[in-house]
């Protein structure tokens, strides 16, 4: 056995190091089309993150008309409490929606002087049972006496996931086609090894070695090129994360923020599907440039 | 041995290369297989390689039936038979020494077994102080010992050599003939096909003459040709 793990060991250096060029060539693909793989499933963790809290809070705000009187006003709070859909409401006045904005826009004073407590509409807060609910409870009070606009927050959030699934749709997308050439580039490595060893791979069939044995070279060499691109994929990933998300991390206290820990783990499913792919790659190029 | 029951091979371009052979071949023997350029003795190897296929018959080597071989076993059929070439087909970057341990590497024989065998078998070629040395930096003759070795260290049953002296001059040939001869008194069946009626004359063997894909002639202790 011991001599079998020597032979191929060896096997795999000179054949990745007799097309170092092509071998830098197929880790670079790799590696490109890994990480824009691994930036789209992160992307869409962080999507999925932010969507669960931003539609947890979602809140139905029902901006009251200034003309409406006290009983319109008791008869739809009453309305929501006995509805179903609702858990709870709340209901803000003029003045305390003038200190919330207060609060606010502290920092900008000018804005603060524009605006006078009568300007700001009173409000009802409602959140919902079920958050994805929204559109039917916002439809049911849209027409009611008295109120003004029945507010659509989901409408803006989901303008942002838009933004958010189309890049994590054109990662992806750019990641297939890489990974599409990572397999064309492994396999052609694979027929220059296979053309160099051609009369070593002669003599084996000769004297008996198993078609396993002498196929083992080629991919183990296709899928040692497939897991350090996903490694340094890996590597790309977790420095992405320690520099930019951490940043944002810091801005944007109250977003969720995916974990140095999701991108750890999202490495051995880089490297899992590099080593598939350059598999794949092997057997077919050994088809058809080895015929064993 | 070896048994062919009326086999035939006819390649894609219809070219007749065996028509209805039928022979059988003892343990032991010393064969030659005789004939022209195209008369199906390459063919003939290949056959029993099981490199190629037949269109029909029996062929049967080392015990083994080939017709509808599964393709993992062909391996185990290929530790049976030892092959030389005429072109000795050795690696140029591996050492002598490694040329042979080569062959047994590759068919995973323990490391302490490679290092026992691979000097016994170079020593049995006459080349035990040549092992370090490199394909190029030996004489022709020299390295078609060295692919004798390579085919005999596994001790297979039957040893297939393919024009062995077809490269070299009388005066070696006469030395691998030597070598050749010293295997077969081990026991190992030796096919040898070959142009070289020389050394069909001197040597007194079993002749299996070919022309045109048939068997013409098959002969005990004979000669190279009756006009010849």
């Amino acid at each position: 056995m011991a001599a079998r793990w020597r032979y191929l060991l060896s096997e795999v250096g000179i054949g990745l190091r007799r097309n170092l060029l092509m071998t830098l060539a197929t880790v670079v693909t790799v590696t490109v089309s890994l990480a824009l793989l691994g930036a789209g499933l992160l992307v869409q963790r962080q999507v999925n993150k932010a969507r669960d809290l931003f539609y947890d809070q979602v809140e139905v705000s029902i901006y009251l008309d200034d003309s409406i009187t006290e009983e319109q006003r008791a008869s739809l709070e009453r309305d929501l409490n006995e509805n179903p859909e609702v858990e709870s409401v709340f209901y803000e006045s003029k003045e305390q929606a003038y200190q919330n904005f207060r609060e606010i826009f502290a920092d900008d004073p000018n804005l603060l002087e524009s605006v006078t407590p009568d300007i700001l509409p009173a409000s009802f807060r409602v959140s919902l049972v079920d958050p994805e609910n929204f559109a039917v409870v916002a439809s049911q009070y849209q027409g009611y006496p008295g109120v003004e606009q029945v507010s659509d927050q989901r409408e803006v959030l989901d303008r942002f996931f838009r933004v958010m699934d189309a890049f994590r749709n054109g990662a992806l997308a750019i990641a297939l086609l890489q990974l599409v050439a990572a397999a064309a580039l492994i396999s052609n490595t694979i027929r220059i090894t296979a053309f160099a060893r051609r009369e070593q791979t002669g003599i084996m069939k000769l004297v008996g070695a198993t078609n396993w044995y002498i196929r083992l070279p080629f991919v183990l060499e296709g899928i040692v090129a497939g897991v350090v691109g996903a490694l340094i994929a890996g590597g790309l990933l977790l420095l992405a994360e320690s520099t930019l998300v951490t940043r944002l991390r810091d801005e944007i206290s109250f977003m969720p923020f995916i974990t140095t820990g999701e991108v750890v783990a999202t490495i051995p499913i880089l490297v899992l599907i590099g080593a598939v792919i350059a598999s794949i790659a092997s057997f077919i190029s050994l088809r058809r440039f080895l015929s064993v | 041995m070896i048994r062919l029951d009326n086999v035939t091979k006819t390649y894609k371009n219809s070219v007749v290369a065996l028509k209805d052979v039928s022979l059988e071949i003892a343990k032991g023997e010393f064969v030659f297989l005789v004939g022209p350029s195209g008369s199906g003795k390459s063919t003939f190897i290949k056959l029993l390689l099981k490199d190629e296929d037949p269109d029909s018959g029996e062929i049967f080597v080392a015990g083994k039936r080939l017709n509808r071989m599964k393709s993992w076993r062909i391996p185990a059929l290929r530790r049976e038979i030892g092959c030389v070439f005429q072109d000795f087909k050795l690696l140029e970057n591996k050492t002598v020494h490694e040329n042979v341990a080569f062959a047994l590497e590759v068919i995973g024989k323990p490391r302490p077994v490679i290092q026992r065998t691979v000097p016994e078998v170079l020593e049995l070629v006459g080349l035990g102080s040549k092992a370090d040395a490199y394909p190029h930096e030996l004489s022709g003759g020299e390295q078609q010992r060295v692919s004798i070795a390579r085919a005999f260290v596994n001790r297979p049953r039957i040893l297939l050599c393919d024009e062995p002296t077809g490269n070299l001059d009388p005066t070696t040939s006469v030395g691998i003939m030597k070598l050749l001869d010293r295997i077969n008194r081990t026991g190992t069946t030796v096919v040898m096909a070959t142009h070289d009626q020389h050394i069909v004359d001197s040597m007194r063997r079993r002749v299996v003459e070919l022309s045109d894909g048939i068997m013409v002639r098959d002969q005990h202790r004979g000669v190279y040709g009756y006009g010849s």
